[in-house]
């Protein structure tokens, strides 16, 4: 009697303790964090080559198509600092020059921000929230500490 | 005029929803029936109110009334009428009130069907039901109303998202919100246990088939989502961790963990605590759902603008009924000590323990990994994404656990398994599933997942097809008749368990689509013109040609594509580049063939004014089986609903 049930509990906490490590363990390495140009060219050189993400306009005129291969060049901007994008793969159908985007990919030591992922939204509710300094009113970050505060 | 009628009718429900909740009250306190009748005329006012409500928006819809400012946010005097209809719960305010109509359809279809049998319940159910309808109607009323007008009336409305104006989402957020909705009634059934201290089996059992169809609808609601964004976002998979599939995924994992756990307490009285701790939880993730939706904290392609307001008052109310429905459990925790206990390791009832577990870890998951990015903004003002590696890699060994659960549990008795009835019937279902991972590894597959999914799958399948070869000769023997008519009269027989297994199958089938299609899919991006052609896996794709099409209300570029298997011409897909012409937004709208249960799945993104296409090319095989295996899955949960009633 005594020993099933030792049993029994043990080998819950055995498998759950299992499953809580494989849904904590590979957590930290999954996070992606999200920036703003000027951020991006502030970074000291240990965030070089980490998958981050980086919201902005693209700059009008900047949106240029790789002459030989799929892929385009463009310049993100938040109204302080402008990077220098390159991405591979075709962009988003909402994607255009004079509005928001967010790119998810690396900062490089060549101070190029090279990416393979583009999240492009449209109209004023479509913008990507992130977009404060852009001129996008009630972003999300002052909502959730309204909550808090 | 019209949708000043419907506003004064959900007005008009607000107050009766506040009677319907003291009624309830009065009624606990005088036990007089004559209040328990007063809550049942007030619910049942109240969905004829809502219907009003929501027949007058449809109205406003259909004739076009751009002085209504929600029609005219999303809605377009060119959108074809079938969108029209859709668009009504095409944003927030809309869908709001569908929610609620919904949920006061179903409270009083439940009122009315459980009138007789279950007189004591009746005003829980009235009163928890009119307080959920309150709080939501005091959100549509004050925060999120589609009846406001808009003075002066614009000339032409701004349209629908062309992005929803497709037939899977007209009946993807009503299905969504029919599952969501339906946990509703065994909550308050859960609720009015805890209450009134009746804290038997009676509760599950009357509300079993109401969890199996909320279930189905939540099923139904998920997979149509994954076929919108299959083949309208154009990208060729089907699920992408969104937080807001992950919104609606949280309350179907612990209401399947429920929807088994209940078997436990209906056989051997145990999990009392458990169930209605599942419940709450699956009820509490709906709201949630419906929070974080429609509240816009979320980054997603679904969110509409963000408002504060909404999200705080959403918040408020969910906290608040979370808090009703866990502070009445604690109260009753101590009286719900089970008496009985597992008497095996090997049992039916530590199947459906570790059942609950798996699920319960991987709804855990997808909360931490949902919510986890709006906390760390919060407190540290960093924002940060969880990456859908982070989902995959933990999904992939539960889904592989709760498979091979799957397999073992509908075989393994009650209370104590013996060795030589494990032999018997896992000996062949393992000889099955070593075969299947063997099978696979001469076919060249090398990886884990793969592998260890042919081998759980083998397992349960083979042990369900012996379960239906056994009784159907069974029966056949016993009923001297052919083993196709033995199958279906054992079936009857018990047709709550082999409904079950018939939607196991479907989850088998469902698996093996979602391997195949993730593990073996073919991706190719060109860029081209009129006259190239490219090689994507067997096939070769030829533009053929590119022209402008004009639809009811969009411009398209489409590429005429021939597709050609050896040198023979299997088909022609014409992807499409639209603009849509009220909002001018741009659409990838993909091109399918379907071959041997897979897709070739074709889209043009791009095409420039030189007349460069961009074409990207995608072969999914076995697709077909994730959406059969869906279909397969209602349709055990049918069979189960319109069981013969003992």
């Amino acid at each position: 009697m005594k020993s099933r049930k030792v049993g029994m509990i043990v080998s819950i906490l055995v498998v759950g303790g299992a499953l809580a490590y494989l849904a904590l363990g590979n957590f930290g390495d999954n996070l992606v964090y999200f920036f703003t140009p000027s951020e991006v060219t502030a970074f000291a050189p240990d965030y070089y080559q980490k998958k981050v993400r980086v919201g902005g306009m693209v700059v009008e005129g900047t949106v240029k198509a790789h002459p030989d291969r799929l892929g385009l060049t463009f310049e993100l901007t938040d109204g302080e600092a402008t990077i220098p994008v390159t991405f591979d793969g075709i962009p988003p159908d909402l994607f255009k020059e004079g509005q928001g985007a967010v790119v998810e990919g690396y900062w490089t030591d060549a101070h190029q921000f090279k990416s393979n992922l583009i999240m492009a939204k449209h109209s004023e509710d479509y913008m990507p929230i992130e977009l404060k300094r852009a001129g996008v009113e009630l972003p999300r970050k002052d909502f959730m500490k309204s909550l808090v505060q | 005029m019209i949708i000043e009628i419907g506003h004064f009718s959900v007005v008009t429900a607000l107050v009766l929803s506040a009677l319907g909740i003291a009624s309830s009250v009065l009624a606990l306190k005088t036990r007089n029936v004559d209040w328990v009748r007063v809550g049942r005329m007030a619910l049942t006012s109240i969905f004829i109110l809502l219907f009003l409500g929501m027949a007058s928006l449809v109205y406003s819809f259909l004739v076009r009334d751009f002085s209504v400012h929600y029609v005219a946010a999303t809605s377009n005097s060119q959108l074809p009428l079938f969108y029209t209809i859709a668009a009504v719960w095409g944003g927030h305010e809309g869908s709001l009130l569908l929610w609620v109509f919904i949920l006061s359809a179903f409270s009083t279809v439940a009122v009315w069907l459980h009138w007789r049998t279950q007189p004591a319940i009746m005003p829980y159910l009235i009163g928890v039901e009119c307080l959920v309808i309150m709080g939501f109607l005091l959100l549509i009323l004050f925060l999120s109303s589609p009846f406001d007008r808009l003075i002066p009336a614009p000339p032409d409305g701004k349209d629908l998202n062309p992005l929803l104006q497709d037939p899977a989402m007209v009946m993807h957020p009503p299905m969504l919100y029919m599952g969501y909705v339906g946990f509703s009634i065994p909550f308050s059934f859960a609720m009015a246990a805890l209450l009134s201290g009746r804290l038997g089996e009676e509760w599950i059992k009357v509300t079993q088939r109401w969890t199996v169809f909320a279930w189905l609808c939540l099923t139904t609601g998920i997979l149509l989502g994954g076929y919108w964004a299959y083949y309208e976002l154009g990208w060729g998979g089907y699920w992408g961790w969104d937080p807001v599939e992950n919104a609606s995924f949280m309350p179907w994992l612990v209401g399947t963990a429920f929807l088994h756990s209940v078997m436990v307490q209906e056989k051997r009285k145990m999990f009392q605590v458990w169930n209605l701790f599942l419940i709450i939880v699956t009820f509490s993730l709906s709201l949630i759902g419906t929070f974080l939706v429609r509240s816009g904290v979320l980054t997603s392609v679904h969110t509409f603008a963000t408002d504060p307001e909404r999200g705080v008052y959403i918040l408020l109310f969910v906290a608040t009924i979370i808090g009703i429905a866990f502070g009445s459990l604690l109260m009753r925790a101590n009286k719900l000590k089970s008496q009985i206990e597992m008497d095996s390791m090997v049992s039916r009832e530590s199947v459906f323990l570790f059942n609950n577990l798996f699920f319960l870890v991987a709804a855990a998951t997808v909360f931490l990994g949902t919510l986890y990015p709006l906390m760390i903004e919060t407190w540290k003002g960093a924002k940060v994404t969880v990456g859908p590696p982070y989902y995959n890699a933990v999904f992939m060994p539960v889904a592989l656990g709760l498979l091979f659960l799957m397999g073992v549990g509908p075989y393994i008795p009650w209370r104590k398994a013996s060795p030589a009835s494990l032999k018997k019937h896992f000996r062949v279902p393992l000889i099955v599933g070593l075969a299947s991972t063997l099978l696979l590894l001469a076919f060249g597959v090398h990886g884990v997942f793969a592998l260890f999914g042919a081998f759980v799958v083998g397992f349960a399948g083979a042990a369900i097809v012996i379960d239906f070869g056994k009784i159907s000769r069974l029966y056949a023997r016993r009923e001297s008749v052919n083993p196709l008519k033995g199958f279906l009269s054992a079936f009857r027989s018990n047709q709550r368990r082999y409904a079950g297994l018939v939607t196991h199958v479907g989850v088998l089938v469902l698996v093996v689509g979602i391997i195949a299609s993730t593990v073996y899919q073919t991706e190719k991006v060109v860029s081209l013109r009129v006259g190239d052609e490219f090689i994507l896996d067997e096939y070769r794709v030829k533009l053929e040609r590119i022209h402008e099409v004009r639809g009811k209300n969009w411009n398209a570029q489409e590429g005429v594509f021939e597709v050609y298997e050896g040198d023979a011409l299997l088909t022609r897909l014409r992807p499409q580049k639209r603009v849509y012409d009220a909002s001018q937004t741009p659409t990838t709208e993909s091109a399918i063939y379907a071959k041997n249960m897979g897709h070739i799945f074709l889209t043009m993104p791009d095409v420039s004014p030189e007349g460069v296409a961009v074409a990207r090319g995608v072969i999914n095989p076995l697709i077909l089986w994730v959406w059969g295996g869906g279909g397969i899955m209602g349709l055990g949960v049918l069979l189960n609903i319109f069981r013969p009633r003992k």
